[in-house]
């Protein structure tokens, strides 16, 4: 009797998780019922992850439940004036928009952002039970307003990393040869003494043995904003320099004389560090954005080189698009003394941890539709193909996916370098006022990579039309 | 009386489309342009700040420069388009093996939108990769890199919108030419005028109407060029090709300065129409007193 009993219950449990199991499966067609046939617009940069989006997530989204949506990918710039006009005119064009980590603080500013958190908190009947704020790593935190509360699901999440040819390091000829020149064993540098050693190395070695080889990258373009964040962003903290040398508590101090760093002795070693690097990377430096950058790499045509962890997949391991597939490794940037402690202590950092979201505009018109596609882009499940198409990782979960240790053999250990020193990394400060100072200095930097002003007074000159900009914008009083 | 009432009853729908997209964002500008706007300054709404834009200009170099290096663009651009469009619509009223297929190849540039215009030449020059750079240091051993050759990047924005908009200038006036009356040309040469006498006597002050049409649009369209200088250069180096139109976009969408954009906005109109009025005042006005004396 004990054991029918038993079996009854067993069959009871088994029954119930059979009928609650689809109930729980087919949430998504559940809460998409109501808006079947809605069309969801968004727009994001064309980059790996959101392609992903558009071609794998968006149409799964709408299998499921019947709501489209349509992502349009487009340049850096476009993006950005699409998004903000958009806003600012409120015509609601667009249901997502895609927030790169450093505009972020200006759209929070400007009430442009439905807050996530509490438009799930306030109708539960759109909360995804696989989505969980909580899943995300900390890079999530620099989406949230001082309450905590969510403005954006994280859907890119890289470092920026200093990455160098295996097959170069490891050629006995080439440690051999540098080793007669240098005195020192060939590995990744750790100072920038030791890098600029390497680059002059190996721009000499491609001279000498007739090879289209240089020792760096440099995203060096006399005419576009790639440059500008190349210096501040992952150059200037390895010397010391933090947050564009700005200082929010000194009154938005950027020259020294107001207690700001953008024209300090370190920064202008930096930059000097850089030009040279500049002079002896390839022709095509000059001309380089972020994904020249990598393209150069890829087609192997430098040693080692700074490199937008975005990209580091495919040239790892699409041998399609990429000369070096299985000769990539992975290090921390080389830095001044000091910098390492500071950034471990929380005080600084080491270079530039760069992604973005995906956010909800105020003015969209299908906002509660919106809401189940971000849960949906935001959950664990989806997460780890995500993060082997394209190398992002937004979710905890993720790094212990075995697909994803597969991808880091291939990567030479660059999530596992997400993982653990992601933290010595940082994304843009935050400013709301951040394409207004860059565009009212970048044109004095661009005259300082033509040569038409020396790094000296180019930076001065920088540090006064920062603050005279920050004047002009209401902020430095 | 009836009449009237029917012609501004067919000039409404136009009235109202000019008035609409024309008139009215005009005027906007006008108004925003005398106020000081950032949407992420510390106070986000507009203020008015009087004439302060308009003097701000006067003194920004950036601005100046960017005029200056507009003024060279435009200059050498749209002459080199006049002559070489003027050859080839000569070029086009002869018969020679080929003559329709060489007219569409020609014609194809315009068809292609200035986005990808720019792209294909950024492909076309970018240093190491580029087919250009490649055989100019292959034939000529000239190293070209338009990231750090200043002048070299200001004559291929140049070249590029040369390429682009030449056959225009061909069209119109190859239809100019080949709509000419014969009778002059004939009695010039009975009269035993060279070839340099008819050009200069008959055939330009003939074609003059259509050289002038022409110069205005294609002045006008590269004084704001944007998109084709934007893929190809960004303006750059430094500020080498930042002209006009990419200053403008510049200042008023990434930077979000509305209202001094507008200022800018307004002067380079305001610039524009003097500079066509006194092409019109040189080139027409002569010959109209001339005409009347």
């Amino acid at each position: 009797m004990k054991r029918k009993l038993n079996l009854s219950l067993t069959a009871l449990v088994v029954g119930l998780m059979a009928s609650t199991a689809p109930a729980w499966a087919d949430f998504w067609s559940d809460a998409g019922a109501k808006y079947k046939g809605v069309v969801l617009h968004g727009v994001t940069e064309s980059t790996p992850p959101s392609n992903y989006i558009k071609d794998i997530l968006a149409p799964e989204f709408e299998k499921k439940t019947g709501i489209k949506v349509e992502i349009e990918t487009t340049s850096w710039d476009q993006m950005y004036d699409k998004a903000i006009k958009d806003m600012e005119a409120q015509t609601g064009i667009y249901d997502m928009i895609y927030i790169e980590q450093d505009i972020i603080y200006a759209y929070l500013a400007r009430n442009f952002l439905v807050d996530i958190s509490k438009s799930l908190k306030d109708d539960p009947s759109l909360k995804a039970p696989e989505f969980d704020e909580t899943h995300f790593t900390t890079f999530a935190n620099y989406f949230k307003n001082a309450d905590g509360d969510l403005f954006g699901i994280p859907m890119e999440a890289f470092i920026k990393v200093y990455l160098y040819r295996t097959d170069l390091f490891n050629d006995p000829k080439v440690k051999e040869a540098f080793k007669k020149e240098t005195g020192k064993d060939l590995v990744p540098a750790k100072t920038h003494e030791e890098y600029t050693q390497i680059v002059e190395f190996f721009t000499k070695w491609g001279k000498d043995n007739n090879l289209e080889l240089w020792g760096t990258t440099a995203q060096a373009h006399t005419g576009h904003p790639a440059s500008w964040y190349e210096f501040f962003e992952s150059i200037a903290p390895t010397f010391g320099v933090y947050n564009w040398g700005i200082d929010a508590s000194k009154n938005y101090a950027a020259s020294v004389a107001n207690g700001g760093t953008m024209n300090s002795d370190k920064s202008k070693a930096a930059l000097k560090y850089w030009l040279h690097l500049r002079d002896i990377a390839p022709p095509e430096s000059a001309a380089s954005t972020w994904s020249e950058t990598a393209s150069t790499f890829a087609a192997g045509r430098v040693a080692q080189g700074l490199i937008y962890g975005e990209n580091a997949a495919w040239i790892a391991s699409d041998a399609e698009k990429s000369k070096v597939v299985g000769n990539v490794g992975v290090a921390l940037p080389p830095l001044e003394a000091g910098v390492l402690e500071e950034a471990e202590a929380g005080k600084g950092y080491i270079g530039y941890y760069d992604g973005g979201a995906f956010g909800l505009p105020a003015t969209s018109k299908n906002k509660e539709a919106t809401l189940l596609f971000l849960q949906f882009i935001g959950q664990d499940s989806v997460q780890s193909d995500w993060a082997v198409a394209a190398p992002r990782i937004t979710n905890t979960a993720t790094y212990d996916d075995p697909k994803i240790a597969e991808m880091d053999k291939k990567l030479g250990g660059y999530y596992s370098m997400l993982k653990n020193d992601g933290k010595l990394f940082a994304g843009a400060p935050a400013y709301p006022f951040h394409a207004q100072v860059r565009e009212a200095t970048a044109p004095i930097f661009y005259k300082i990579l033509t040569g038409e002003v020396s790094p000296d007074e180019g930076l001065d000159q920088m540090a006064a039309a920062a603050e005279a900009e920050l004047t002009n914008l209401g902020y430095r009083k | 009386m009836r009449s009237n009432k029917i012609g501004w009853l067919l000039l409404a729908p136009t009235l109202t489309i000019l008035g609409l997209f024309g008139i009215v964002p005009f005027l906007y500008v006008l108004y925003v342009a005398f106020h000081q706007w950032n949407p992420f300054g510390a106070n986000p709404g507009m203020i008015y700040n009087g004439a302060n834009n308009f003097r701000r200009l006067v003194v920004d170099g950036e601005f100046l420069t960017s005029i200056y290096y507009t003024a060279l663009f435009a200059f050498f651009a749209v002459v080199s388009e006049i002559i070489l469009g003027y050859l080839l619509a000569q070029l086009f009223t002869k018969d020679f093996p080929g003559k329709a297929v060489f007219r569409t190849i020609h014609t194809l540039p315009l068809i292609v939108a200035p986005i990808v215009v720019g792209s294909v030449w950024r492909l076309m020059t970018t240093p190491s990769i580029g087919i250009i750079p490649y055989y100019l240091k292959y034939w000529f051993g000239y190293d070209l890199n338009i990231g750090s050759n200043a002048t070299a990047a200001f004559a291929l924005t140049v070249i590029m919108d040369i390429w682009h908009w030449t056959p225009l200038v061909t069209l119109t006036l190859l239809a100019a030419i080949v709509s000419l009356p014969k009778d002059p040309f004939e009695q010039a040469q009975i009269d035993g005028a060279n070839r340099w006498q008819i050009f200069w006597h008959i055939t330009l002050p003939m074609i003059r109407p259509a050289i002038l049409a022409t110069v205005f649009i294609r002045l006008m369209d590269a004084l704001r060029t944007v998109d084709e200088v934007w893929m190809l250069t960004g303006g750059g180096p430094g500020a080498a090709t930042r002209y006009l139109g990419l200053h403008i976009w510049k200042v008023v969408f990434p930077k979000t300065d509305y209202g001094y954009g507008s200022a800018i906005s307004i002067i380079v109109l305001y610039l524009t129409l003097v500079m066509c009025w006194l092409l019109y005042v040189g080139l027409v006005s002569p010959r109209a007193k001339k005409r009347i004396i």
